[in-house]
């Protein structure tokens, strides 16, 4: 029992950044949950990988402006964030060449990234900026962070019904003459995301922890709430065992939050998978 | 009740994307008169999403509910009363990704039925549904026709135009012949 204590509640206990590490990631476990859901149903997972590497050339620059500070990381990479979602939305008119484009912006935003930070800084940064550093979040990054998925989930939760018609049937809001461009505004809202999650999981990592759980809960075959509730607690497990793992085995923290969500998700698809062969009768009851 | 006929790349879905107002228009403007409801071909429905027929129908009365408001009871009976005609009834609450092509169809027909629209315009109803299916679907059709409402519905089979469908445009890249059935097939055939 000791033992146990020792393994799985004494880090949160004593230590100071475990406990804001771990604050930090429930918040980012309750915003990546609805937005990770809603992001695998609309089928925009690439798009949201794209996103995560926007938010770099900014963070770069404001990186360059003032430093590591978390407000000047966070409005750039919210403003290059935006800027290639306008871009995105432009190309948006040609789907041929939509994969390919969407590529192109992500390389280009990445190098540019990595060289805008080396340029004035260490390799210390760039590893910083491109893996976060979730042990490393202090009390105003963790406000801003809450701030940003309690405004982004109260959004979502008041535009629910049209997002959720947008992607059931992405041309039948035309057709009844509703103009509002709800697509920008989840684009907006998933850009928003990134960059909460971004001072925690860097541009590489941060659409794992949103998309991870989320699909591991898309296994389960909920409807699209108890999908978002069901990721919420993945994305919370993923980050209790990916912090542990990195506290007793000295790993960094952020990639080892990846992988624990990783083997979620596979545990989740066999696990599903095995229970709809042995109780067929069981499936879509939810 | 007008069928529109031509072959494939005559301009048929796009003459009735731009009525919808769903394509720009490359010159010339289009009035419209009274709400409108357009089922595109091949629909562009996520049966992944996990939503009940029920709740697919329902989006019909979008404009009376909107974003934001819970849909009246009056419109619950109207969607029991569409699921109904459709054949629907007693599917009502399963997942959309349950239902075969020709029932999904009958959905959006239920769904088309809730819109409650003056003009209706349907891309190819019946492509891929069965018989019994597109019997049901024509059915409504010409209920609608009764009703005094406009149908314009995209059709390859030309029997059913002349069995069903009292007016019919012909296009081949332009309008070719408008009028009558019979008189606009035999423009067609000369």
């Amino acid at each position: 029992m000791r033992s146990v204590h020792l393994l799985l509640i004494a880090p949160f206990e004593s230590l100071g950044f475990m406990q804001t590490a771990l604050v930090a990631c429930l918040a980012l476990a309750i915003l990546n949950g609805a937005v990770g859901t809603l992001l695998l149903v609309r089928r925009m997972t690439l798009d949201g990988n794209v996103l995560a590497h926007a938010v770099m050339p900014g963070a770069a620059i404001g990186f360059l402006y003032a430093g590591p500070s978390a407000m000047w990381l966070s409005l750039g990479g919210l403003a290059s964030g935006l800027a290639v979602a306008a871009m995105a939305g432009l190309i948006a008119g040609a789907p041929a060449w939509r994969d390919a484009a969407l590529l192109a912006f992500y390389l280009v935003a990445l190098s540019l990234g990595v060289m805008l930070v080396a340029w004035r800084g260490s390799n210390v940064d760039v590893v910083r900026v491109l893996f976060g550093t979730v042990l490393a979040i202090d009390r105003p990054m963790l406000l801003q962070v809450a701030v940003v998925a309690s405004v982004v989930l109260i959004i979502i939760a008041a535009l629910y019904r049209p997002l959720a018609v947008g992607a059931i049937d992405p041309g039948f809001l035309r057709t009844v003459g509703v103009r509002t461009p709800y697509n920008t505004i989840f684009v907006m809202l998933v850009v928003l995301a990134l960059v909460a999650s971004f001072q925690a999981f860097g541009t590489l990592l941060a659409i794992g922890p949103m998309l991870l759980p989320a699909a591991a809960s898309r296994a389960w075959k909920l409807g699209v709430a108890g999908s978002m509730a069901l990721a919420t607690v993945f994305g919370l497990a993923a980050s209790m065992g990916g912090l542990l793992l990195s506290y007793h085995a000295n790993l960094p923290s952020g990639p080892a939050i990846v992988l624990a969500g990783c083997v979620l998700f596979g545990l989740s698809l066999l696990a599903s998978g095995t229970l709809r062969r042995v109780a067929p009768l069981a499936q879509g009851g939810a | 009740m007008t069928a529109v006929i031509g072959a494939n790349g005559a301009g048929k879905s796009t003459l009735l994307a731009a009525v919808a107002g769903t394509t720009r228009l490359a010159r010339g403007s289009i009035e419209r008169a009274g709400s409108l409801a357009y089922l595109p071909q091949r629909s562009s429905v996520d049966t992944n999403y996990p939503i009940s027929v029920a709740e697919l129908v329902m989006l019909g009365a979008w404009r009376e509910f909107g974003a934001f408001r819970a849909p009246r009871r009056a419109i619950w009976s109207r969607l029991a009363a569409a699921a109904d005609v459709v054949g629907l009834t007693g599917r009502l609450e399963r997942r959309i990704d349950e239902l075969s092509v020709g029932e999904l169809q009958r959905a959006l027909f239920a769904r088309l039925i809730l819109q409650d629209a003056a003009t209706i315009l349907l891309d190819e109803p019946l492509a891929a549904v069965d018989e019994q299916t597109a019997q049901v679907l024509l059915q409504q059709m010409m209920r609608w026709h009764q009703d005094g409402r406009t149908v314009i519905a995209v059709l390859h089979d030309l029997d059913m135009v002349r069995r069903w469908f009292p007016a019919a445009v012909v296009l081949a890249r332009r309008c070719i012949a408008w009028g009558p059935t019979e008189s606009a097939l035999a423009t067609e055939a000369a």
